[in-house]
């Protein structure tokens, strides 16, 4: 979430404006008090790596190459938890060799990957 | 059908234009996300107990074209599961990928692809990889060492330099293997090496019986007596990790840059 700073003496929407068309995923409310709060909708996945566990077999880098990429020591490591959607890192994890990544759902808090 | 005319897996990067004091750097080749197929199994052959090659036809899309030693990702289970595979065959056939399985772990990889049915659907991810032969590199002979089914990505590589990309560098393969019994794809690759004479193979027993007359031991044996080592010998290993182990010590004992050195995680 991003606050926008705005004009305090205007309101965020002129009366009779057109809306203005936002980039996909981007969503913006008027509070109360005529502020704007514009807020993207990133993916609900987080994903973790199990340094122990990895390999470096770099699928998850292949697939997912905004999300992981391979450190000095050819382990994955996480880069961002935005670079790709959820179905694709979803599929990273279950590309993964070893069952290295773990996939949470943060909306539910429950382990999307490895299913039990 | 797809028509479109086949492009690999990799984008070269566009080098900036070079000033004048400027030398020319060869670019990184920047591989493309994989994508996902639908494939349709067509074929299969049992080598032995342990090795089956199954043999699978694209049917969304009808072409993925593939580099030599690269491999796809299968889904095996309902619940998203998925394995990778080394493909065995040759690019040139971009409608179709073979993949070599040693099943006797019997996990759920090897379980699923047993037990899979002619003409069923399979949910796949692909072209994957980075162990491929080096394209831009000044390697003048390539030594590709396999254990078991590591053999796999070799054939793809075997088939696409001597078939398709002509090239007339020495290339030797040494493929070791517990028992004679298991070996498989011998008779192919004795063809190729009186077809290609740049081509030669050295089967490695580790537990060869008395009549064996070829390499016996561990690869890394073979190796020590029929390599030479030329400084900027290509090296490409795939089988199991103490396999790797053993090989990359013995190169860097032999004080073989680390550049010529590539190996594969699995297979």
């Amino acid at each position: 979430m991003q606050d926008q700073p705005t004009d305090q003496n205007q309101p965020a929407v002129q009366p009779g404006a057109q809306p203005v068309p936002q980039p996909p995923g981007v969503t913006t409310e008027t509070t109360p008090n005529g502020g704007v709060v514009q807020s993207k909708q990133i993916g609900k996945y987080k994903v973790e790596v199990i340094r122990d566990k990895c390999i470096g077999a770099a699928s998850c880098a292949a697939i997912a190459p905004e999300v992981f990429e391979l450190d000095e020591e050819n382990i994955a490591v996480v880069i961002s938890q935005d670079g790709n959607d959820d179905d694709t890192k979803l599929l990273a994890a279950q590309s993964c060799p070893t069952a290295a990544i773990i996939v949470t759902d943060t909306q539910t808090g429950q382990q999307v990957w490895p299913v039990a | 059908m797809d028509t479109s005319t086949s492009t690999p897996n990799v984008v070269s990067t566009a080098a900036p234009t070079p000033t004048p004091d400027q030398p020319i750097v060869p670019q990184p080749a920047r591989p493309l996300p994989p994508k996902r197929v639908t494939v349709k199994l067509a074929d299969k052959h049992i080598f032995n107990e342990k090795f089956i090659q199954f043999n699978f036809e694209l049917d969304e899309p009808h072409r993925m074209p593939f580099l030599a030693g690269q491999y796809v990702s299968i889904q095996v289970a309902e619940n998203g599961d998925r394995r990778s595979y080394s493909i065995c065959s040759s690019p040139s056939l971009d409608h179709r990928f073979d993949v070599l399985v040693d099943i006797s772990p019997q996990g759920a990889g090897s379980k699923f692809l047993e037990n899979l049915e002619f003409g069923k659907s399979v949910d796949t991810l692909g072209p994957m990889g980075a162990f491929t032969i080096a394209q831009a590199s000044d390697e003048t002979e390539i030594v590709l060492v396999a254990t078991g089914s590591g053999i796999s990505p070799m054939r793809s590589i075997i088939l696409d330099q001597l078939h398709e990309k002509k090239d007339t560098r020495k290339l030797t393969l040494y493929w070791g293997m517990r028992y004679v019994e298991e070996l498989f794809w011998q008779d192919e690759f004795a063809e190729l090496s009186d077809a290609f004479p740049n081509f030669s193979f050295h089967p490695v027993i580790s537990r060869a019986s008395d009549g064996w007359t070829l390499c016996r031991g561990r690869v890394t044996d073979c190796i020590s007596v029929h390599q030479d080592h030329d400084p900027k010998t290509g090296y490409y290993l795939c089988g199991n990790q103490p396999m790797i182990h053993d090989v990359l010590g013995y190169l860097e004992g032999k004080a073989i840059d680390k550049k010529y050195l590539h190996h594969e995680k699995f297979y």
